[in-house]
This record gives C-alpha cells, structure tokens and sequence, in this order.
C-alpha cells in the first residue's frame, strides 16, 4: 500500500484499520504522524471548554416566554385561596412596553393602567370560566379580556377587530397543540404550533403597543 | 425571577423542571436553561465564532424548545431533543446568511489539497499535547461548511449518518468532509507552532 | 387683463387654497449619514413610503393635517427615529400624517402604522414592516431581509430576490408576485396566500395557514421537492411530480408530494383546513 492509497481510504477509517493498513503504518513514518495528529485533534476536540452566555440571554429568553403567555405565576401567588382568578399580570407588560418604546412620560400612563387593572381580590367564582377549562385557556382568556380593556379604554374602535384576531390565534392554538399532542414526532405539527404561538406574540405585542399609545 | 442559586439550593431535578415548565412554570424554564445554557451557548459560538450571533441563536434554540415543551414525552433524554434542536437553529442561521453548510455534492479537490506533500517537508512537528486554546483559535479559522461537520462530529459526538440526515448531505460527504476539517486544522496548528518557535 | 368677476372667483380659490394649506402643515427633515443608516418611523395614521435616495442622505417629507400630531424625531449617527406623536382628541382623520421617505438603497428601515398604507421599493437593506390593518406594498427589493407583521391589512410583495423573507399575518391576504430567495415563509392564520412565481434560487419555501387557502402558481421547468398537505381541506396538485419516500404520508388528510426538475428549492405548502392549489403556469 502506497502513502496515496492510505489516504484515500483515510477518511473511512474509523475504529480500526486493516492489516495491510497497519502493515502501512508500522513502515510509514510520515502517515503514521499524519494519524497520530488527527487522532489528538479528535481527542482535545472532545475536552474543549464550555463557555457561558451573558446574563442578557436569559432576560431576553424570560421577556418573551411571558410575551408569549407561557410562563404563568405558579397557585401558591394567588391573592385569595378562594379566587381561582389568575392574578392579574398586565402591570408588567407596561414598563416592558414603555422601555421598548420611549422612558419618561409613561410613569403616567403607568399609573393609570395600574388603577385600571388593579387586582380584584373579591373576584367570584361565577365569573371565572368553569373548572372543566385547563388551566392555560383560564389564565390566557383573563389575560386578553384585560388587553381588550386596554384597547377599548384608548381606541373603542379597534376592541372588536383585536378581539377577533385573537380568537383566531387561540383557534390555531388549539388546533395545533391537538395536533402535536396526536403526533408528537411529527415536524410539521410542531411548526404548526411554533406558528401559532409566534401570531399570538404578534397580536400581543400589537395590542399592547396599541394601548400604550 | 430568583437568580440560579436558589434554584440549585432547592435542587429540582430536571425530570420536575419538564413537567413544571409544561405548567407554565417561570422558576422551572430558568432552571433548565442554566442546566443546559453552557453547552447550547458553545456550540452556537464555535459554529458561528460570533458572540453576538451566539448570544441570537442560544435564545432561539431555547424559545423553539420551550414553546413545543408541552410535546415533550420523554421518548428521548431532553438534553438529546434541546441540542438537535440548537444544531438546527444554527444550521438554518448559516444557510440564511448563504453560507453552504456542506456542500451538496461530493467537494473536487483542489490542486493545493491534492499536492503531495513529499515525506519529512514539514520540520514542524503536531507531537506532544495540542494546545486547546490555539486548537480553539484554529476551529475558528475553519470554513464554515469544515467547521460545522467538525463540530458536530468531533466536538458533539453526532455520528456521520445523524449528521448527514441533519445537513442534508450524504454519509461519504459528511467523512469526507470531516476529513478535510481535520486536516485543515492540522495544518493551522503546525503553522500557528511554526509561528510561535519564530517569534523571540 | 381679467374681469372683476374671474378676479373674485380667482380669489376665492386661492383664499380656499390657503385655508385648506393652512389646516395642513409641511414639514421636512434632512439628515446626513455616514454609513449604513437605520431609519424608523412610527406613524398611526397615515401613508408611509420608503424609496432610494442618491448619497449619504435621509430627507423626510411630513404633511400633518391638523395640530393634533406633532413629529417626534430623533438622529444619533446613522440611526434616525421619526414617530407621529399624537395629542389628546386625535382621530384617524386630525391624527393623520402622510410621509415620504428617501433614504439610501442600503439603510435598514422598518416602518410601523396602524392604518398606513405602507410602501417600499428598490430597496437592497432590511425592511421590517408592521400594520394592524395597512395595505403593505414591497417591491423591487433584493439581498435584504424583509419581514412583514399585518394583523388584517393585505400585504403584497412584487418582484423580491435574494433575500429573506418573512411574514406573518392573522386575517390578511398575502400576495408574492415574483419573491425568490434563500428563505421565503408565511405564517397565515385565515389570510389567503398566493403566490406567483418560479420557486428559484436553490431556497426554502414555506407557506402555511390555519385556514386560509393557499394557491400556488409556478411554471414548468420549477425545479422544486414540495410537499402539500391539508388536513381538512382539498389538495390540488397540477404538476406531474416524481415520487419521493417521505413519512409524512401518514398524516391525516390530502397531500401529495414529490420533486420537479433537480428539486433545487423546498416547498412547503401547509394548512390545516384550506384549499391548497399548486398551479402550472
């Protein structure tokens, strides 16, 4: 076996080599250097370092997992045992908004979201949707009435056309996530959710910039 | 959001993190980021040898993994289904910014590839340890389609039929490929050697 | 030399015309940069349109139709910030303001508007364009990254290359009239997708809806690996497709898939429930 046939088969070889192969190797210097290097390339490669993102990764990560709804506030932060009313959790969509947009002047604005969307301890079961309803439907729907409560408070006109765009998305939603739940590793089904969630964002984000103006 | 360490203290295993994550759970998404942010985030970095691009693609591949967690059945480890994952998000970046991943046909070799080197021509000799630093520095230098086979071969420990499923090549390009990689590396690494031994 | 009675109607148009100008307020903006410029505008009511200039320049033309908005502008190198700041009582007509844009080819713009109509053309930077209900109209633009955010306006892309398109949209039509490129996807919710052109550049192409139809339209010699698939809707496929061995097959529904030509793009043609149509040109 010439040097040239060696490496010809070179980049097959892995795991072993044929005798004529090693025959080559043991009276080959060169070829034998020219394995003995790729071969520590390959082992250090294995023990490179991890490195660490910047704390700005996660921030970004959380901003958009509540954007999107998918981070709820865990029971045990309910403000009354008895309400099984999410707590209300626009308030943070506001600064979030407002340093998205511009800093000063919203203090203002606010203050006056926050009056309107305080928490309503005395919230009655009768309001809220029945029990039957999982849990994500319950906290999405309280979050959109009170997004709607936003629109209609600065633009009435624009509360119906929010409302059904968002029934729309919560449509797709649900249609999706049936659909990857029958077929989870089904590639199509999950971009089907991923779409749905990434309109809901929009409709959000529109909303919300919408009632911050 | 409490920091890290007090997710630690209360060592929630990963297994109790999913299945709070599928219930909305803020402290439960942020315990399996930092579980898994160190090796996602490296192999953004080494892919793209740009902190900020990095810093772009580590977020993505985690949203697209935390809006589809409700799917999660366990069939596979998670860390398993969050790194195919983050290998995809990257390799679709690269595509998008037209850069070939890995060439769909079999690469002709160039006539600088294929000349001979005659044997004992190189005094500078890759025994001993390799510094991983410059190994580090010489992966950064790779082209991208070399860089990507590499990484996820030799670095990521992907097999050549995974990666050619996820690159979308076949299994003799992705060898092939590979191949080329390490011999470009080596390369990089006798001359950074041959460089250092020059210097005063 | 005119008679008195054309030098009175003479008069009272010119007295009208004041009047009306008067109501309408002119103003411009010129601002120099020194590299690839970042232009925003943020504009409720009202026409934006974004087209090339010559040089290192951005001039900004604003009509304001009442006192109602005000302009809000701000310029930090080569990054300019205009938004239409509107005062207690506006409405869609006293808030309105009509702008035109000239930036340089290269800039990276990104228009936001309620109502709009937004516009651009010949464009070769990033434009990012986000309406509620505007009419979104993008053409001759190439390299670039185009993304487009409607809730229900109708958005129209004519003659876009080389570059990377998204869009998403919740009710509004979505019209690609000669879009090739690397990346080109439209998630639609009820809007109609259409799409008219010849899937090149070697891209990835991915149009899928909840409900709204999609009709495809490509020529003969597309060279294209698609799949199609509706789960409650009809699938109709014009094309005499090569078979391909793909899983998807197992969904539920109508579909069909297959290459044509050395199936250079990806297509994917998705809806849950619409009416997907791929055409012969």
């Amino acid at each position: 076996m010439t040097c040239d046939e060696f490496e010809r088969v070179l980049p097959e070889l892995e795991g072993g080599h044929s005798s004529e192969q090693e025959e080559h190797l043991r009276s080959c210097s060169s070829c034998s250097e020219l394995v003995s290097n790729l071969n520590a390339i390959t082992d250090n490669a294995r023990l490179l370092p991890e490195y660490e993102p910047g704390p700005q990764v996660w921030n970004a990560i959380e901003t958009a997992l509540r954007q999107e709804g998918l981070i709820r506030q865990p029971q045990l932060q309910l403000v009354s045992p008895a309400s099984s009313s999410p707590r209300w959790r626009f308030a943070w969509l506001v600064p979030i908004a407002a340093a998205a947009l511009f800093g000063s002047g919203l203090f203002l604005i606010h203050r006056q979201v926050d009056r309107q969307f305080a928490v309503k301890p005395a919230v009655t079961t009768a309001s809220v949707t029945t029990p039957a309803e999982p849990a994500r439907n319950v906290a999405s729907s309280a979050d959109e009435e009170q997004i709607l409560a936003a629109i209609a408070a600065r633009a009435p006109a624009m509360r119906a056309s929010y409302e059904s765009n968002l029934r729309a998305v919560e449509a797709y939603i649900r249609d999706a996530e049936l659909s990857a739940h029958d077929n989870p590793n089904d590639q199509i089904a999950q971009q089907y959710l991923t779409n749905a969630y990434e309109q809901r964002a929009m409709v959000y984000e529109m909303a919300i910039n919408r009632a911050m103006q | 959001m409490t920091g890290a360490r007090k997710l630690q203290s209360d060592k929630l295993s990963e297994a109790e993190a999913i299945e709070r994550a599928k219930q909305g759970d803020g402290e439960a998404f942020e315990t399996l980021y930092h579980l898994h942010k160190r090796r996602v985030y490296s192999l953004c970095l080494r892919m793209t040898a740009n902190t900020a691009a990095a810093e772009d693609l580590t977020q993505e591949a985690f949203l697209q993994l935390f809006r589809k967690i409700a799917t999660f059945r366990g069939e596979s480890a998670f860390s398993t289904w969050l790194h195919r994952m983050a290998v995809n998000v990257v390799l679709m970046q690269l595509r998008k910014k037209g850069l070939a991943v890995v060439p769909l046909e079999e690469t002709i070799e160039t006539e600088e590839e294929s000349h001979k080197k005659e044997p004992g021509a190189d005094d500078v000799r890759l025994a001993g340890s390799i510094d991983r630093l410059q190994l580090e520095h010489a992966v950064e230098n790779l082209p991208p389609g070399y860089r990507a086979v590499f990484l996820l071969h030799d670095v990521e420990g992907y097999e050549h039929n995974e990666i050619a499923r996820i690159v979308g090549c076949s299994i003799g390009n992705s060898k092939s490929q590979l191949h080329k990689a390490r011999m470009k590396l080596r390369e990089l690494l006798k001359a950074s050697r041959a460089e250092k031994a020059t210097k005063p | 030399m005119y008679r008195r009675n054309e030098v009175s109607a003479l008069l009272v148009v010119v007295v009208l015309a004041a009047v009306t100008a008067g109501a309408q307020t002119r103003k411009e903006f010129h601002f120099r940069v020194h590299r690839r410029a970042s232009v925003s505008i943020v504009n409720q009511y009202g026409p934006v349109s974004v087209k090339p200039s010559s040089g290192k320049s951005v001039l900004v033309t604003a009509i304001l139709y009442s006192d109602k908005a005000e302009i809000d502008q701000r310029h930090s190198g080569s990054r300019i910030s205009i938004a239409t700041h509107l005062l207690p009582g506006a409405d869609a007509d006293s808030g309105r303001v009509d702008y035109e844009v000239s930036v340089p080819a290269d800039a990276s713009v990104t228009l936001r508007s309620a109502t709009g109509p937004l516009h651009a053309e010949k464009l070769h930077g990033d434009v990012i364009l986000e309406g509620n209900t505007a009419t979104v109209d993008v053409r001759d633009l190439s390299d670039g990254h185009v993304h487009v955010k409607t809730l229900n306006g109708p958005v129209t892309l004519t003659n876009v290359t080389d570059g990377h398109v998204e869009i998403t949209s919740v009710g509004g039509e979505v019209s690609l009239m000669s879009v090739s490129g690397p990346f080109v996807h439209v998630n639609s919710n009820s809007g109609r997708i259409i799409y008219d052109g010849d899937f090149g550049g070697g891209g990835e192409y991915s149009l899928m809806t909840h409900t709204g139809d999609i009709e495809a339209t490509a020529p003969a010699y597309a060279s294209i690996d698609v799949l199609a698939s509706s789960s409650q809707g009809q699938v109709v496929n014009d094309f005499p497709l090569q078979p391909v061995h793909t899983s998807f097959a197992a969904r539920a529904g109508s579909a069909f898939a297959g290459t044509m030509g050395k199936a250079a793009s990806s297509v994917k043609l998705l809806s849950f429930s619409g009416k997907i149509h791929l055409k012969k040109r």
